[in-house]
């Protein structure tokens, strides 16, 4: 993996992290969420480890589902 | 041959075309396939957007369309030649029905760009030139201006409604 | 090979571009032109058969969150009570 490639997963796991953090609507969090498990997914790829992101791919988002079920939108 | 940044622009050109002209013949701008995607064009109406352009975008985003069929057949051509692109439109297929979307956008997409790379791979381009091509295909609809994107959308969605029939 | 930079460069600009709208649902475009240059970032770095299945996975499920958080969003799941 080249050094723009890296320098540049780094950045989206950052922004993302950086975003989750100081946002306050339950959806824009986890908007940034995923984006922060976008940044990883290049990394796992990179060392050849197939089964894991298979399995990371299926497992992440499926996470965010469920935290979806948790806070429903309170209508205005 | 060419040189690689203008085989990637070339690609780019020739993917946007799969992708919108397999999108607008599926009618993905009539109506929202799912629940969410009518809430994306909506919300792109609101701010200055047109409706139609809004439902093509909440559909591509929802669901696996073509646009997701073009980029996974060439990841699938660069992996594994034409098998590859081939797998790839079994997945995609499989993605439709996990995100509850009836049609065939997606997997028509797939095939008709697994052949378009793969004829395209023995005249002198690299599939990666299609990967590349596609991610900036989808930038320029979904990436910069949802306002431009979405009135351009609707522009061709008039057209297509004009020369093949079947839409409201 | 230049592809590889086009794809993270283009999912640096949409992460940028998904941090800094204020507009929920306008966010999700910009986040899905992020799921399609990780995807292709990840089928750039290993070309190997079974790469094609973990590229999507990643695209099939990142769509699924994207549409789940869409549908919340206007209330369309059911509840579960």
């Amino acid at each position: 993996m080249n050094e723009f490639v890296l320098v540049a997963c780094t950045i989206l796991v950052l922004v993302g992290t950086a975003a989750a953090m100081l946002e306050r609507d339950p959806f824009n969090k986890l908007i940034s969420l995923a984006v922060m498990i976008s940044g990883i997914f290049p990394f796992i790829i990179d060392r050849g480890f197939l089964d894991v992101a298979i399995a990371t791919a299926l497992i992440a988002p499926l996470s965010t589902i469920f935290i979806l079920m948790v806070c429903r939108r309170i209508p205005a | 041959m060419l040189d690689e940044s203008f085989r990637i622009l070339i690609a780019a050109v020739i993917c946007w075309l799969n992708f919108m002209t397999v999108d607008l013949i599926f009618k993905l701008p009539e109506s929202g396939g799912v629940c969410g995607a009518t809430a994306i064009a909506q919300e792109v109406e609101k701010g200055g957007g047109h409706i139609n352009g809004g439902f093509m975008m909440g559909n591509i985003v929802s669901s696996p369309d073509a646009s997701a069929g073009t980029l996974l057949a060439s990841c699938g051509v660069y992996c594994a030649g034409l098998f590859g692109g081939l797998f790839a439109a079994v997945l995609v297929y499989i993605g439709n029905r996990i995100c509850y979307d009836p049609g065939y956008a997606g997997t028509t997409g797939c095939i008709t760009a697994t052949l378009i790379v793969y004829g395209a791979t023995q005249a002198g381009f690299a599939a990666s030139d299609f990967i590349a091509g596609m991610v900036i295909a989808i930038l320029t609809i979904q990436g910069i201006s949802y306002v431009h994107a979405s009135r351009l959308i609707t522009r061709l969605w008039k057209v297509r409604c004009r020369l093949l029939r079947g839409c409201k | 090979m230049i592809a590889v930079y086009v794809c993270a460069g283009i999912a640096v600009y949409a992460a940028l571009r998904v941090i800094f709208q204020r507009n929920t649902m306008r966010k999700l475009p910009f986040l899905n032109v992020v799921s399609f240059a990780v995807t292709g970032t990840i089928a750039l770095l290993l070309p190997h058969p079974i790469t094609i299945a973990a590229a999507a996975a990643y695209f099939v499920s990142s769509t699924l969150e994207s549409n789940a958080i869409a549908s919340t969003w206007t209330g369309g799941i059911k509840k579960d009570e």
